[in-house]
C-alpha cells in the first residue's frame, strides 16, 4: 500500500515569484531541444486549427456558393493535408512534452535525493521523513507539470487566440475588433473563477485526510471501541466530519460545473454581437456567409484555450509554492563538511580522546557539558545510563553525525575535524538499536557493509555472527528477501544480518546501540558469538542493555545527566554498591526470571 | 451565486437532506450483480440523478437548437433583405439559448456531484458503523491497511463514479443521439454517411484506454517502489552515513528513478500514438462529410444554412467520442472497487442491543464457568472444559504462557467472542442471554498496550462514559490512576492531545489513562491484563496502587504473567493450552506439588543467583 503524506500545505507569500519562475524553467535547460520541438509542434497546431476554420469559410464562399466544384476539391484536399499534417503535430508535442515532464522529475527528484544523502544528521532531527517524502514526489511532479503542460496550454491558448483574432480581422476587422474586446474580461473572470475553485477542492483535500485518520483510528482502535461501547457516538462524531465533507465536496463541485457555462455565456456574447452586427454587414455585402459562420466557430472554440489558461494561471500559484519548497531543500547546505585541507589518515587505530566537550541540540538544553574521556586503542567500553542521559550523543559525536560545539575529539594524534568525513564514516562499523535493513535480499543487505565482497566473504561473515544457521532455514536462503525495511524477519534476525554486515566492513571502530527488547535466549546467546568476533582488537563503544556484553567490556562507564557518574570495570563498579550495582541487581533479577520463564518449564515436563 | 440558478436545484436538494439512512441495509446492494447493487446504492436519489441527465439531455437539445437557428439566421433571415429587422431577435436568441444550454449544464453538474457526494456520504457512514460492529474474529483475520483501503479509496473511485464517469458516459450518449436526430431531421443521406467511423472509433478508444491503464498501473507500481526505496534510505540515513554508502544509495535510487522515467515515457508513447490515430480517423470522417455536404449544397439539395447547422452538429457527435474508450475502462475500475466495498458490507454484524439488559446497579458479578470450550469456525480447540465459578467481589488471576488462553477466556465475558461448548452463566442467567451492550457497559477493561485515541487526554479518560462529567470528576479519576500529576506537566495539561500532534505516552502511562477511563466507567465487572512488559519498578508501583483502588468490590480478573502479581489474588486458575490445570489461592497452591509451586521456588532462586553473582565479584 502506498501511503500518501497529506500536510498543511504551507501557503509560501513570495516576493520573488518571478525568480522562482526562473529557476523553474531553467530545470528545462539540459533538456531545450525538446522544450523548444514541442513549443514549436504546438505553435504550429494551433495556427493550423486556426487555418482549418478558414478553409472552411473558403469551403463555403469559394466553393458552395461560388458553385465551384473544383475549387471544392482542391480545399478539401488542402484541408485533408493540414489535418495529417498536425496530426504529426499531435504525437510529436504529446510525446516531447511527455517525456519532458519525465525527465525534469527524474532530474529533480535525483538532484534531491543527491543532495539529501550529503545533508547532516541536524537537518534530519527537524525535518519529518513525510516532508521529504511529498517533496521528491508530489512536489517534483507539480514543478515537472508546470515547465511542460503549463506551458504549452499557455503557448496553445495565446497563440489560438491570437491567431483566431488575425483571421477574424483578416475577414472582417470590425468585427474582428469588437469580439476581441470580450477576450480580456473573458480570461479575468475565467481566472479568478479558477482561483476559488482550487482553494475549494483544497479544502476537500484536507477534509479527506481527516476522514482517512477517522477510519484508520476506528479500525485499529476497533477493540478498544466495542469496549467502551461507543459506536454510536462515534458514528455521529464522524458523520459530522462526512457531512462537512459532503458540504465541501458538493460546493467544489458545483462551483467547477458552473465554471464553464458563465464562460460560454460570456462568449454568446461575442455570438449576440456576430449575430446582430454581422447580419447587418452581410447585408451590406462586407461579410460572407462564409465568413460569418467562421466568426461563430472562431468564438465557440475560444472557450478551450481560455479554459486551460485559466487553469494554468490558477494552477501556478502552487507550483511556485512547490518549486520553492524543492529549491529550499537543494539549497540548504550541509552543516557538517569537510574543512578545507582535510586529508585520509589511513587508519582510525589510536587512542580516542574525549576533551571538554560541550554539546547541545538546542542552546538551551545542554547535553554534554565538559565530556572529556580517554579510550585505549582495542578497548571495550560500555556506556550505561537512563535514557536521554547522553550515552547517543556520545556516539553520534564520535561518528560526526554532530561535531562538538566547544571542545575537541582526537582520534589517533589528529583532531577529528581536521580529517575527512570519508575517512572515518567508512571505517566505523555500527549496529543500532533498531536495525535498519534495506529491501532486498538477505545477500544484498549484508554486503551493503563492503561492496566489494565475494559470496564466501558475505556467508563468512554471516558464520562468524551465527547468522549463517537461521539464513539457511530461510526460504530463498541468502537470496531470500527480506521485505520493505527487513519486516519479513524478526527483530533478532534483523540484529544478526546488521552484525554481519558491521563484521563485514572491517571497521577500525565500532560502535553498537543495543537493543532493550529482548531477544529470545537463543538468538541472544547467537548475538554474543558474533559480537566476540567483532570485539576483538577493536576500539569499541557499546551502549549496553544486556548484562552479558556489559559485564564482557573492560570499562564500563555510567552517563547521566550529561556526565560520567560512575567508571570502572564491572567488579569494581559492583563493589562500590553504588548506581552501577542498583542497576546490575534489578536487572539481574529481571532476567533470571525472564529465563527461568516457569512456563517454558511447564511446556517442557508436559511435553 | 445566482438566485435563480439556485433556487431549482436547492428544491430538489431538500428533498434529499431528508433521507433515510437506513437505506443501506437494503440486500440488494451487497447480493444482486454490480451494475444492479450500483442502482439499489442510488435509492431515493435515482429521480435526481434521472433530472441531472435528462437536464444533459436538455442542454444538448438547446445546443441543436443553436445550430438550427443559425440555419434559419442564414437561409431566412440574411438572404432577406426585409427580414433584417429581425436581426435583434436572432442576437438575442443566440444569448437566450446560450443562457439555458449553460442553466440546464450547471444543474446537470450540480445535481450529479450533489447525488454522487450524498451516495458516498451514506455509505462512508455506513461502513464506518460496519466496521466497528463486526465481530473480534472478523477484525483478527482482516489487515488494517486493507479495510482502510476499501473505505478510502476504493470509496472514492464509487464517488468519482457517479459524479464524473456515468455521467459523463451518459453526456456523450446524449449528445451523440440528440445531435445525431437534429441531424438526421436536417438530412438522413447526411447524417448516415457522417457516423461510419463511429464503431471504429469507439473500439479504438477502448483497445488503447485498456493498454492506457495497464501502462499506468505499472507506473504507479514504480512509484511506489521509488518511494519505498526514498523512504528506507531516509528512515535509514544513519546506517548510510555509518557506512559511507552515500553513493551506492545514489546509484540504486537512479536505478528506480530511471525505471519509472522508462515507464512513463512507454505510457506517454501509447498517448502520443493514440491521440493522433483517433484525431486522423474523426478528421477525415468530418472532413468527407464537409466535402459531401458541399456537393449536396451546390447540387441543390441542401441550403447553405442547414450546410452551416451540419457543420456545427457533426462536431458535437464525432469528437466526444474519442473519450468513451477511457470512460469505459474507469467505470470497470469504479465497478471493481465497488465490489470490494461490498466484499464488506457482506459480512454479518454483531447485534448489540439483542437480549436482556441490565438496570443500572443491577448486576451482582457471579460468574459459573461450566465445561466452556471455544474454537474459532472449524480451527483448533482454543478454550476446553474450563469450570470454575467466581463470587461476586473476588479477585482472580490467570496465569499462563503466552497462547495458553487467558485472554480468549476473559474476552468471552463482554461476548467479543461467544463460547461454542458449555454453559456459563452470569447471575444465574446464561451470559448468552444478555444482550452484548448490557455486557459491555458493566464490564471494563484495562488492556496491556492501552489504545488511546488521537484526541485530547481529558476525551480519552471520558471515552468509554456516555454521560457528561465534570471536569472535577476527571481529575479525581486521574488522582486514583496517579496520573494526574504527570498530566499536569503537558504543556496542555488534560488538553493536550495523545499521539503524533501531541505528547507521546509510555506504556505506563498509557494504562495508568485506560485504568483513570475504566474509573469512571465504573462496571461491575474489571478485567486488567497485567503482563507488563517494560515498565519500571516505580511505575509498576504506581499501577499496582491504582489499580487496588480500582478492584475495590468489583470483581476483577487479572492476567498475569508472573507469581509476584497474582499472590494477593483469591483465587489463581492456572491455564496451559486452553485448560486449567491448576486452582486455588496462594496457600492452597503452595501446597499442591505441582507447576505453581515449581514457579514460585523459582523465585527464591532467582534470589539465591542474585546473592552468589555479587559475592563471587
Amino acid at each position: 500500500m502506498v501511503f500518501e503524506f497529506e500536510f498543511e500545505e504551507e501557503d509560501f507569500t513570495t516576493q520573488h515569484n518571478g525568480k522562482t519562475l526562473l529557476r523553474i524553467l531553467s530545470t528545462a535547460k539540459p533538456h531545450w531541444r525538446w522544450l523548444i520541438g514541442f513549443l514549436l509542434a504546438i505553435s504550429l497546431i494551433s495556427i493550423l486549427d486556426s487555418y482549418s476554420t478558414f478553409i472552411t469559410k473558403r469551403i463555403i464562399d469559394e466553393g458552395i456558393l461560388a458553385s465551384d466544384k473544383n475549387a471544392l476539391r482542391e480545399l478539401i484536399l488542402l484541408y485533408l493535408g493540414i489535418m495529417l499534417f498536425s496530426s504529426l503535430g499531435i504525437f510529436t508535442f504529446i510525446y516531447l512534452a511527455s517525456m519532458l515532464g519525465e525527465r525534469i522529475q527524474y532530474d529533480l527528484r535525483q538532484n534531491t535525493f543527491n543532495h539529501l544523502q550529503e545533508l547532516s544528521l541536524t537537518y534530519y532531527d527537524r525535518t519529518p521523513v513525510g516532508w521529504i517524502m511529498s517533496r521528491v514526489t508530489s512536489d517534483a511532479a507539480r514543478v515537472a507539470e508546470l515547465v511542460t503542460w503549463g506551458l504549452l496550454d499557455i503557448t496553445w491558448g495565446t497563440i489560438s487566440i491570437i491567431s483566431s483574432v488575425t483571421f477574424m480581422i483578416i475577414i472582417n476587422w470590425k468585427l474582428g475588433l469588437l469580439v476581441f474586446t470580450i477576450i480580456p474580461l473573458l480570461l479575468i473572470i475565467a481566472g479568478r473563477f479558477k482561483k476559488v475553485i482550487i482553494t475549494e477542492y483544497r479544502k476537500v483535500r484536507k477534509l479527506n485526510s481527516k476522514i482517512t485518520g477517522a477510519f484508520n483510528e476506528n479500525i485499529s482502535g476497533v477493540r478498544a471501541v466495542k469496549a467502551l461501547r461507543r459506536e454510536e457516538r462515534n458514528l455521529e462524531e464522524f458523520s459530522k466530519l462526512s457531512t462537512k465533507m459532503f458540504e465541501s465536496g458538493f460546493r467544489a463541485a458545483w462551483l467547477s460545473a458552473l465554471f464553464l457555462p458563465v464562460v460560454q455565456i460570456i462568449s454568446a456574447l461575442g455570438l449576440g454581437i456576430v449575430a446582430w452586427y454581422g447580419g447587418l454587414q452581410s447585408g451590406l455585402g462586407e461579410l460572407s456567409i462564409g465568413g460569418l459562420s467562421a466568426f461563430i466557430a472562431y468564438i465557440t472554440f475560444m472557450l478551450w484555450p481560455i479554459q486551460d489558461m485559466a487553469r494554468v494561471y490558477a494552477e501556478m500559484q502552487q507550483a511556485i509554492a512547490s518549486a520553492e519548497r524543492i529549491f529550499s531543500l537543494i539549497d540548504s547546505h550541509p552543516e557538517i563538511t569537510d574543512r578545507p585541507g582535510a586529508f585520509d589518515p589511513g587508519t582510525l587505530r589510536g587512542d580516542i580522546k574525549f576533551e571538554n566537550v560541550d554539546f547541545f541540540y538546542q542552546e538551551d538544553k545542554p547535553v554534554l557539558k565538559n565530556f572529556t574521556l580517554h579510550v585505549r586503542q582495542g578497548e571495550t567500553v560500555a556506556l550505561v545510563g537512563p535514557t536521554g542521559g547522553g550515552k547517543s550523543t556520545i556516539v553520534n559525536l564520535l561518528c560526526r553525525f554532530y561535531e562538538p560545539k566547544s571542545g575537541r575529539i582526537m582520534i589517533g594524534d589528529h583532531d577529528y575535524t581536521s580529517v575527512s568525513l570519508q575517512s572515518i564514516q567508512s571505517r566505523i562499523g555500527m549496529v543500532l538499536q533498531s536495525p535498519h535493513l534495506f529491501s532486498g535480499s538477505i545477500r544484498e543487505n549484508i554486503r551493503y557493509g563492503r561492496l566489494d565482497a565475494t559470496d564466501e566473504d558475505v556467508e563468512k561473515a554471516a558464520i562468524l555472527t551465527g547468522a549463517d544457521e537461521f539464513i539457511n532455514e530461510q526460504e530463498g536462503g541468502y537470496d531470500g528477501e527480506v521485505g520493505e525495511g527487513g519486516n519479513l524477519l524478526s527483530v533478532g534476525q534483523k540484529q544478526l544480518i546488521s552484525l554481519a554486515r558491521a563484521v563485514l566492513a572491517e571497521p577500525d571502530l565500532f560502535i553498537m546501540d543495543e537493543a532493550t527488547s529482548s531477544v529470545d535466549t537463543i538468538t541472544e546467546s547467537l548475538i554474543q558469538k558474533g559480537l566476540s568476533v567483532l570485539l576483538e582488537n577493536r576500539t569499541s563503544f557499546i551502549i549496553a542493555h544486556r548484562l552479558s556484553t556489559i559485564k564482557r567490556a573492560d570499562r564500563i562507564i555510567l552517563i547521566d545527566d550529561g556526565r560520567i557518574t560512575e567508571m570502572g570495570s564491572h567488579s569494581e563498579l559492583l563493589k562500590k554498591k553504588g548506581h552501577y550495582y542498583r542497576l546490575y541487581t534489578q536487572q539481574f533479577r529481571k532476567k533470571l526470571e525472564d529465563e527461568l520463564d516457569p512456563f517454558a518449564l511447564t511446556t517442557a515436563a508436559s511435553d | 451565486m445566482n438566485i435563480g440558478v439556485e433556487t431549482i436545484p436547492e428544491i430538489l436538494e431538500t428533498q434529499l437532506m431528508n433521507m433515510d439512512h437506513k437505506y443501506l441495509s437494503n440486500p440488494n446492494i451487497v447480493d444482486t450483480n454490480r451494475i444492479r447493487g450500483l442502482w439499489e446504492l442510488m435509492a431515493g436519489q435515482r429521480r435526481i440523478y434521472l433530472v441531472a441527465a435528462l437536464s444533459i439531455g436538455v442542454a444538448s437539445t438547446l445546443r441543436a437548437g443553436t445550430y438550427y437557428l443559425i440555419r434559419y439566421f442564414v437561409d431566412d433571415v440574411l438572404a432577406d433583405e426585409s427580414q433584417h429587422n429581425q436581426l435583434p431577435y436572432i442576437a438575442f436568441a443566440f444569448l437566450a439559448f446560450a443562457l439555458l444550454q449553460g442553466l440546464f449544464t450547471y444543474i446537470s453538474g450540480r445535481l450529479a456531484a450533489r447525488t454522487a457526494e450524498n451516495i458516498v456520504r451514506q455509505l462512508r457512514n455506513y461502513i464506518y458503523d460496519h466496521i466497528q460492529r463486526l465481530t473480534f474474529a472478523y477484525h483478527d483475520k482482516t489487515p488494517t491497511g486493507e479495510l482502510i483501503q476499501r473505505t478510502t479509496s476504493d470509496i472514492d473511485a464509487i464517488r468519482r463514479f457517479f459524479s464524473d464517469q456515468a455521467i459523463g458516459f451518459g453526456r456523450i450518449i446524449l449528445l451523440f443521439l440528440v445531435n445525431f436526430t437534429a441531424l438526421l431531421l436536417l438530412s438522413w443521406r447526411l447524417a448516415l454517411a457522417s457516423v461510419i467511423v463511429v464503431p471504429f472509433v469507439v473500439a479504438l478508444s477502448y483497445y488503447f484506454f485498456n493498454k492506457i491503464s495497464k501502462a499506468y498501473e505499472e507506473y504507479q507500481q514504480q512509484e511506489a517502489v521509488l518511494s519505498t526505496t526514498l523512504q528506507e534510505n531516509l528512515t535509514g540515513v544513519r546506517v548510510v552515513k555509518a557506512f559511507a554508502r552515500q553513493e551506492y544509495e545514489m546509484e540504486k535510487f537512479d536505478r528506480e528513478n530511471w525505471e519509472k522515467f522508462l515507464r512513463g515515457k512507454h505510457l506517454f508513447l501509447i498517448h502520443s500514438i493514440y491521440w493522433p490515430i483517433s484525431d486522423i480517423l474523426v478528421g477525415t470522417q468530418m472532413i468527407a462529410g464537409l466535402g459531401l455536404g458541399a456537393l449536396m449544397v451546390i447540387d441543390g439539395a441542401l441550403s447553405i444554412g442547414s450546410y452551416l447547422a451540419f457543420t456545427g452538429l457533426i462536431v458535437w457527435i464525432i469528437w466526444p467520442l474519442r473519450g468513451l474508450g477511457r470512460l469505459i475502462v474507469q467505470m470497470s475500475s469504479g465497478l471493481v472497487s465497488f465490489g470490494r466495498v461490498r466484499e464488506v458490507l457482506r459480512v454479518e454484524r454483531e447485534p448489540l442491543d439483542e437480549g436482556i439488559g441490565i438496570a443500572i446497579g443491577g448486576l451482582v458479578g457471579k460468574l459459573e464457568f461450566e465445561k466452556i470450550g471455544f474454537r474459532y469456525g472449524d480451527q483448533a480447540q482454543i478454550l476446553h472444559d474450563i469450570n470454575f465459578s467466581v463470587r461476586p467481589g473476588m479477585t482472580v488471576a490467570l496465569l499462563g504462557a503466552t497462547g495458553s488462553g487467558k485472554t480468549t477466556l476473559v474476552n468471552l465475558l463482554p461476548r467479543f467472542y461467544e463460547y461454542t461448548e458449555g454453559s456459563l452463566r452470569l447471575d444465574g442467567v446464561e451470559l448468552r442471554d444478555y444482550s452484548r451492550e448490557a455486557l459491555r457497559q458493566n464490564i471494563g477493561i484495562v488492556a496491556q498496550e492501552p489504545f488511546l485515541f488521537s484526541r485530547t487526554i481529558r476525551e480519552n479518560i471520558v471515552y468509554g462514559v456516555g454521560r457528561d462529567v465534570t471536569n472535577r470528576e476527571v481529575e479525581e479519576a486521574a488522582q486514583a490512576a496517579a496520573m494526574h500529576d504527570v498530566i499536569l506537566t503537558f504543556p496542555e495539561g488534560y488538553n493536550t492531545m495523545v499521539g503524533e500532534r501531541g505528547v507521546t505516552l509510555s506504556g505506563g502511562q498509557k494504562q495508568r489513562i485506560a485504568i483513570a477511563r475504566t474509573l469512571l466507567k465504573d462496571p461491575r465487572i474489571l478485567i486488567f491484563d497485567d503482563s507488563t512488559s517494560s515498565v519500571d519498578p516505580e511505575t509498576e508501583a504506581l499501577i499496582r496502587e491504582a489499580l487496588q483502588k480500582l478492584m475495590r468490590g468489583r470483581t476483577t480478573f487479572i492476567i498475569a504473567h508472573r507469581v509476584q502479581s497474582v499472590q494477593g489474588a483469591d483465587m489463581i486458575l492456572v491455564l496451559d493450552r486452553g485448560q486449567i490445570v491448576q486452582s486455588g489461592n496462594h496457600a492452597e497452591l503452595m501446597n499442591e506439588e505441582n507447576i505453581y509451586r515449581r514457579i514460585y521456588e523459582l523465585q527464591t532462586q532467582v534470589e539465591l543467583e542474585l546473592e552468589r553473582e555479587i559475592s563471587g565479584v
